[in-house]
């Protein structure tokens, strides 16, 4: 199976998590079994393979499976010297997500979370529009309750910036990046009103004809900010 | 160098190129005069899409030109075209005929309109336009809203009585509904581009965009132009830009106004989309450079004179934001 068909697979069940339905969600239980791409399937989704703990009911507590996984991940694909500005910001979303959700122990070296890495922000300010949407669209997951703020706070300075990324977005028909821009205006104030986009949302996944990873964002937007209808 | 100095040059180096812009696109519609010419049988069996259509947009956006543009050389070239459709028209007398063969049709009041508007009036069309416009057929709603607009502005210049209320028939269209600004093909934008033409006169008024749609209009052009730019659909850019100077504030994009600008031949001409036709027949590079030269033409006198205002408004927003005055951008007169 193709990395895209695993990531898909993970996605769905975060998905199908996320909006209650089936058994309690478990990382773990989602991944494919020994399957050599699951870490990387992991860095892929970062922060959203542990959206579903953030809502308690709709999971069982995560477990030292998904520990494990999840270190397995961080560990084989840490961003290099020379990583992107989205990469480094990914791995720091899944690694403060970690920290929040996963068990964890600070005082045993084993246990404890990898340091998080610096991650530049001077983009947030100074790209022009198109660059900073596609740049926050790859940074979707980290518009997850109480991960990233100072992202969340320097993109609130630029929300019409987003919409207006939204807006190109959706008339190119990239439905990912699309949902990935709704989801950081559902987190963030002042959203201009005429954008629509709660029937924005909607709008993508029902044009992306069930790309799990595009679903993924719009039930994020929904379950997490109530935006989307 | 203080920021009132970069501004200053930023506004020179704009009004230069606006100004090469609109004088070498009205050189090549001069040019082109032979091919705006109306045939014989203008008014019985030409398609009015490839004679009076192009005459017509011709008369409107030169008579704009010819009384807003700040330069007299160019002022003086775009009354040479406007005068030269106005004969065209046989002084108005065409337009009598048209309304006899049609008379149920709204382009012959449309672009007879745009003459009346400039004082160019003919006795028989303003005795004949009176009864088919007093119809109650002619207030049956058409499908088109926009058009709409369009007749409601040709009555109000021809002095008939408006059939529709304008706010309200504005109410229906993309712009009026303010419609979901990813939710617009080709056709829609098209559409809301003549509706703010249809709102502002053109862009003489301004001040006629009431607040809330010029900050959609504000937050929305700069991802209509990414698209549009991205397609090379250069009327359709060309358009936008005019819609952005026609804003309370006439925000001007360097960036958009440079790659028009690229587009534009070194003999004027703009191609309606992509490159310029290398067609050596003259009627097809006619047919696909009028319109795209025209709007060229008229949003960069729009722009141009949109300067003023926009570095009033930025100077203003300086002030704002230093605390010295408030400026109230973007309110309705």
């Amino acid at each position: 199976m193709p990395l895209s068909a695993v990531v898909a697979d993970v996605a769905t069940g975060v998905v199908l998590a996320l909006r209650g339905g089936g058994d309690p969600y478990a990382l773990s239980r989602v991944l494919p079994q020994d399957d050599p791409l699951a870490p990387a399937a992991i860095r892929v989704l970062g922060a959203d393979v542990l959206a579903p703990y953030a809502l308690d009911h709709r999971s069982a507590p995560a477990g030292a499976d998904d520990e494990t996984v999840v270190r397995q991940a961080l560990a084989a694909y840490p961003p290099g010297p020379d990583a992107s500005e989205v990469s480094v910001w990914t791995y720091r979303g899944l690694i403060e997500a970690s920290r929040a959700l996963l068990p964890g122990d600070p005082g045993d070296a084993d246990r404890a979370w990898p340091q998080v890495p610096r991650a530049g922000a001077a983009w947030i300010t100074t790209d022009p529009w198109p660059k900073l949407a596609f740049r926050a669209s790859q940074l979707a997951a980290l518009a997850f309750p109480g991960l990233a703020p100072d992202l969340a706070d320097g993109l609130a300075a630029r929300t019409d910036d987003l919409a207006r990324g939204f807006v190109r977005a959706v008339r190119r028909r990239d439905w990912l990046q699309a949902a990935g821009l709704g989801r950081w205006l559902a987190r963030l104030p002042h959203v201009p009103p005429t954008l629509g986009l709660d029937s924005g949302l909607v709008f993508v996944q029902q044009m992306s004809d069930g790309d799990a990873r595009v679903a993924l964002h719009v039930v994020a937007a929904r379950q997490f900010y109530g935006r989307g209808g | 160098m203080t920021a009132t100095a970069d501004r200053g040059a930023a506004h020179a180096a704009a009004a230069t190129l606006l100004d090469r812009m609109v004088r070498d696109s009205l050189r090549w519609l001069d040019g082109a005069r032979p091919h705006f010419r109306l045939p014989p049988d203008v008014a019985t069996g030409a398609d009015p899409n490839l004679t009076l259509k192009p005459l017509g947009e011709l008369a409107e956006l030169t008579h704009l030109i010819r009384t807003s543009h700040p330069r007299a050389d160019i002022r003086a070239a775009a009354d040479g075209l406007f005068t030269f459709a106005w004969n065209e028209t046989r002084e108005g007398e065409l337009f009598a005929e048209l309304v006899r063969g049609e008379p149920h049709a709204t382009y012959p009041l449309e672009i007879y309109g745009v003459f009346a508007y400039a004082g160019l009036r003919n006795t028989a069309v303003e005795a004949i336009l009176p009864t088919t416009t007093g119809l109650r057929s002619w207030r049956v709603a058409r499908e088109d809203h926009t058009r709409t607009l369009s007749v409601l502005d040709a009555e109000r210049r021809t002095g008939l009585r408006q059939h529709a209320d304008f706010d309200t028939v504005l109410g229906l269209t993309g712009l009026g509904l303010m419609a979901e600004p990813w939710a617009l093909d080709r056709m829609a934008v098209y559409g809301i581009t003549h509706d703010v033409f249809h709102l502002t006169d053109w862009g003489r008024e301004r001040r006629r965009v009431p607040a809330a749609l010029a900050d959609y209009l504000r937050l929305w052009l700069p991802s209509w132009l990414d698209s549009w730019l991205e397609e090379q659909l250069w009327d359709l850019v060309g358009e936008l830009l005019a819609v952005a100077a026609c804003l309370p504030s006439a925000p001007y994009d360097p960036v958009a106004w440079q790659r028009l600008a690229e587009a534009q031949a070194a003999d004027g001409s703009v191609p309606e989309m992509g490159a310029a036709p290398e067609s050596g027949d003259a009627a097809e590079v006619f047919k696909a450079c009028y319109h795209s030269t025209l709007v060229t033409a008229f949003a960069g006198t729009l722009a141009r004179t949109g300067l003023e205002v926009s570095a009033a408004a930025e100077a203003g927003q300086a002030q704002a934001v230093a605390g010295r005055t408030r400026y109230k951008s973007e309110e309705p007169s």
